[in-house]
């Protein structure tokens, strides 16, 4: 990772110009973070250039590929399409949050990892998002036509999609059996 | 066979690129770093009379905006050299003169203090511009044959023309005369290119997404008259290229230009849309291929012309007759590609270029020859087996061709394939089967690496190449476990550093065959270098020949005695002992010649109540030496594959008459998703090419999307009786077609 963090607070905004600033309160990974941006800061570009979690990824800006997909109370969502002021309140879950505490994987990271579900690794964290978010939806995980239908908002251009859906699968049998 | 060789074993950055934790170019935010955000030209062919820049340079946060008429006049051209590594993807400089050669052409860079207030004061500036009545398009009419009398470039293929292909076809049986087309394709690897930029005095260091660091590094060092150890390229993680991230772009240009001038690092993200106009593609190309044969399916001549666009800022021959000369054993053999100038943005190599749009042609056109033959399409191409490389008139380092076509048939079912069109149905869909080689040529180049023994037991192992995806950093560390039995988990594998000893591109499926070599070099010289050491007085082996001191388990044996490394180390109060070595190819190539070859076999449904076509399977055994890591390998050979499925069926680039970029964005460039992939079955076959290299390894990043486009449109004409010879198989020209 680089050398330094950003200020989540300053030096990101125009000193001379406070006039348009919002102060929020995003809670991420369990974390809250106080944040004072201008209105039209996406939660993406929050996350990445204000927060340094840079874990979700920026691959088209046009809720087009799935890239940046974190969960908003559970359900996933492109974050590129999330104005941040309007996260507030929820819980957001961004990749740096799925595993333990101890470092111990999600088990869909497990799956992905003994599968080798990517090659660039660049949209792993949105599939891996997505497929956290219908882990828990017995008909949808059960069923390959239904995951694939399910995540075909994530593009992989590697095209490691056999692996993927494999290591889905995988992760559920894990978490059914658990 | 070894442990750690040959093995499937998970990535060794796994749990960075699993947890968030590996750093993309883009991941990189620097202490007091600002933004840079590009302007696109509105129009694709004309002069930029001059921009309106007040009200963009009034907007909050905005620093500066460079342009044509502020930028840095003591920029220098690269002398854009393959074999001095210092290739560029466009020549021109950015802002180098006002005429607009392509749509979305950077006419300026804002730098902002935020990402959101470079973009808004990007939006705000605007272009005047005196436009083109109509964009140059000189291959628009053409068709392969009638390109000779254009300014386009003519391409004989490297003398690999044989026989006198004209006169064969002539005298021929039967013959076959066809024309195929490609649209253009851009790789939009899922992450965008970026560039950070950061001067300290006089030295340089970039951030970079990018397939070369080495490269990037010379071509900076030209570009800014500065010598190359003051400049420094970094590229630990990298979202993919393709191809698109070979050769330097002018966002790099003008983020580090604008640092300079600002002393601030400067963070360019390159919009989608840019990436689309600005950063590549495979260019269109138009193809005929005419082919002579006996009633037996003997060939008697091949004649392959193919032609493709390069843009105004630059020469980019596709080669897309690559392959032909090498693929069957036919006497009289005729390739040349020309290339011709369009109003479009710079093209590059895109994954398998050459090869993959080639055997489109080539393979659908033996195809067709085998419905006109009445044989099947399988024993058509056994019936041409070149037992050496007809091209080079050299013996195969190792080729099983032959055991691909039988072992893909096995496992597809082949046998079950009926000879008659439409013939074979389940419910309301129409079945076809449909099948093709595929080829890539195998290379190996110079490079250096280096290696370090550490006093704590690890093993570190340094090279100047990087790792896009393929798996580089894991091969790396099981070649060095191998060889040292140093554990997987203790070896620190360091790429994507132009600072490291030089290594290769990730490209050309070259890196495997071109690095591990020098692993075991840099591993040899480090071993020497610990033995020099313990072998002199007062130390460990000091007794001993040192010729016959061995590196085995992380420990120097000789006989009975075995002494850990960490032991010596510690015995010779050091912390490391560290060498760098080079590898290089030797005159092999004088010897034999090198392929990888494969065979895809498809089977596709065509409902044609609903116009629904679809892949329902994909089969593929692949011939690429011996495997380092057949887990990572199979995965590259399933990722060409729907790479080539998009191909077929979905992706072109497409720009409307006045040159416009009209679906630059991942909605509207259709690339294969999840609910498009069939089974795919690859299987590896492992036959070690120990000409090539002692790893016996060939590559495998390109192979898998070689042949796969015209295995699908041989299923789709075995299916509906409609031969679709332009890319993609879009439902429309499906319909449409007679």
């Amino acid at each position: 990772m680089a050398d330094a963090t950003l200020d989540a607070t300053v030096g990101h905004v125009d000193p001379n110009d406070t006039s348009s600033l919002q102060t929020m309160e995003l809670t991420v990974n369990g974390q809250t973070h106080t944040l004072t941006l201008e209105p039209n800061v996406v939660l993406l570009d929050a996350l990445r250039e204000r927060l340094n979690l840079t874990g979700a990824k920026k691959g088209c800006d046009h809720g087009q590929c799935g890239a940046c997909t974190v969960l908003i109370d559970g359900r996933a969502m492109n974050s590129c399409l999330l104005l941040a002021a309007l996260a507030e309140g929820q819980e957001i879950t961004t990749i740096e949050g799925l595993a333990d505490e101890d470092g111990t994987l999600h088990p869909i990271q497990q799956a992905f990892l003994e599968h080798d579900a990517y090659q660039c690794g660049y949209c792993t964290a949105g599939q891996m998002m997505m497929a956290t978010s219908i882990l828990n939806d017995k008909d949808i995980a059960k069923d390959p036509a239904s995951i694939k239908e399910a995540m075909s908002g994530n593009i992989c251009r590697c095209g490691a999609y056999k692996n993927i859906l494999d290591a889905v699968q995988s992760a559920h049998r894990t978490i059914e059996g658990a | 066979m070894s442990e750690t060789l040959n093995t499937q074993k998970p990535r060794i950055d796994g749990a960075l690129k699993l947890s968030g934790g590996a750093d993309y170019t883009a991941d990189i935010n620097l202490d007091g770093q600002l933004y840079g955000y590009p302007v696109g030209s509105a129009i694709a062919s004309g002069e930029l009379e001059g921009l309106e820049l007040e009200e963009a340079l009034g907007m909050p946060g905005v620093v500066d905006i460079f342009h044509h008429d502020n930028f840095d006049s003591t920029l220098k051209h690269s002398p854009n050299s393959f074999a001095e590594k210092n290739t560029v993807s466009e020549p021109r400089l950015p802002f180098e003169d006002t005429t607009i050669h392509y749509h979305g052409q950077y006419i300026a860079l804002v730098v902002a203090d935020t990402f959101e207030h470079a973009r808004a004061a990007a939006q705000n500036v605007k272009g005047k511009y005196r436009a083109n009545d109509q964009v140059t398009s000189q291959l628009d009419e053409l068709d392969a044959d009638n390109v000779a009398g254009l300014p386009g470039v003519l391409q004989e293929g490297d003398g690999q023309s044989r026989g006198e292909a004209d006169a064969a076809y002539e005298n021929a049986e039967v013959t076959l005369d066809h024309h195929y087309s490609i649209a253009t394709e851009t790789h939009a690897a899922m992450e965008l290119h970026a560039s950070t930029a950061t001067w300290s005095g006089d030295h340089l260091t970039v951030y970079e997404s990018t397939q070369g660091v080495v490269f990037q590094r010379h071509a900076l060092s030209h570009v800014f008259s500065m010598p190359p150890e003051q400049i420094n390229v970094i590229s630990h993680f990298i979202g993919s290229g393709f191809g698109g991230k070979l050769f330097m772009w002018p966002h790099a240009i003008m983020t580090a230009v604008a640092s300079r001038r600002l002393k601030r690092p400067v963070k360019t993200v390159v919009p989608r849309q840019s990436v689309f106009t600005s950063a590549g593609s495979r260019p269109r190309s138009m193809q005929r291929v005419r082919l002579g044969a006996r009633a037996d399916g003997t060939l008697t001549s091949i004649r392959h012309d193919g032609s493709n666009e390069t843009a105004f800022v630059g020469m980019h021959n596709d080669t897309v007759i690559s392959a032909t000369p090498s693929m069957y054993a036919c006497e009289n053999v005729a390739v040349t590609n020309r290339v011709g100038e369009v109003n479009h943005g710079m093209p590059c190599p895109m994954r398998a270029p050459g090869e993959a749009p080639g055997l489109f042609a080539l393979e659908t056109a033996m195809d067709e020859l085998a419905w006109q033959l009445e044989m099947d399409p399988v024993e058509l191409r056994k019936k041409n087996f070149a037992e050496r490389d007809p091209a080079s008139d050299l013996p195969w380092s190792s080729n099983h061709l032959i055991e691909c076509w039988d072992n893909a048939a096995k496992r597809f079912g082949w046998e079950n394939r009926t000879a008659e069109i439409g013939a074979m149905r389940e419910g309301d869909e129409i079945i076809g089967y449909g099948m093709a080689s595929q080829s890539w040529e195998a290379m190996r180049l110079q490079c250096s690496a280096r290696v370090t023994f550490l006093a704590d037991g690890r093993l570190q192992v340094s090279c100047g190449t990087q790792d896009i995806g393929t798996g580089t950093y894991t091969i790396v560390a099981q070649t060095a476990s191998e060889l040292s039995g140093v554990p997987i988990e203790d070896i620190d594998v360091r790429l994507g550093d132009s600072s490291l000893p030089s290594g290769p591109l990730s490209g050309g499926s070259f890196a495997t065959a071109t690095v591990l070599p020098a692993v075991k070099a840099a591993l040899d010289a480090a071993t020497q270098a610990l033995i020099d050491k313990v072998t002199q007085d007062g130390q460990a082996f000091s007794d001993v020949d040192s010729e016959s001191i061995e590196l085995n388990d992380r420990a120097l044996t000789y006989g009975d005695r075995s002494i850990p490394v960490t032991t010596l180390l510690e015995e010779l109060g050091i912390g490391q002992v560290t060498a760098e070595a080079s590898a290089e190819p030797g005159d092999e190539k004088n010897d034999y010649s090198f392929r990888s070859f494969g065979a895809v076999f498809v089977e596709v449904r065509w409902d044609p109540g609903i116009s629904r076509l679809k892949v329902e399977r994909i089969v593929s055994t692949i011939d690429i030496g011996r495997a380092i890591n057949p887990m990572t390998a199979r995965n590259q050979v399933e990722g060409g594959l729907v790479m080539g499925l998009g191909m077929a069926l979905f992706e072109q680039t497409e720009y409307d008459k006045s040159g416009y970029l009209y679906n630059a964005n991942l909605a509207d460039y259709i690339v294969p998703v999840h609910a498009d992939i069939p089974p795919i079955d690859v299987e590896l076959l492992d036959y070690p090419d120990y000409h090539l290299n002692a790893f016996g390894a060939r590559g495998v990043g390109e192979i898998g999307l070689t042949g796969i486009a015209a295995a699908i449109s041989n299923a789709v004409y075995h299916a509906t009786g409609k031969r679709i010879r332009d890319l993609p198989i879009s439902i429309e020209r499906l319909l449409m077609a007679n």
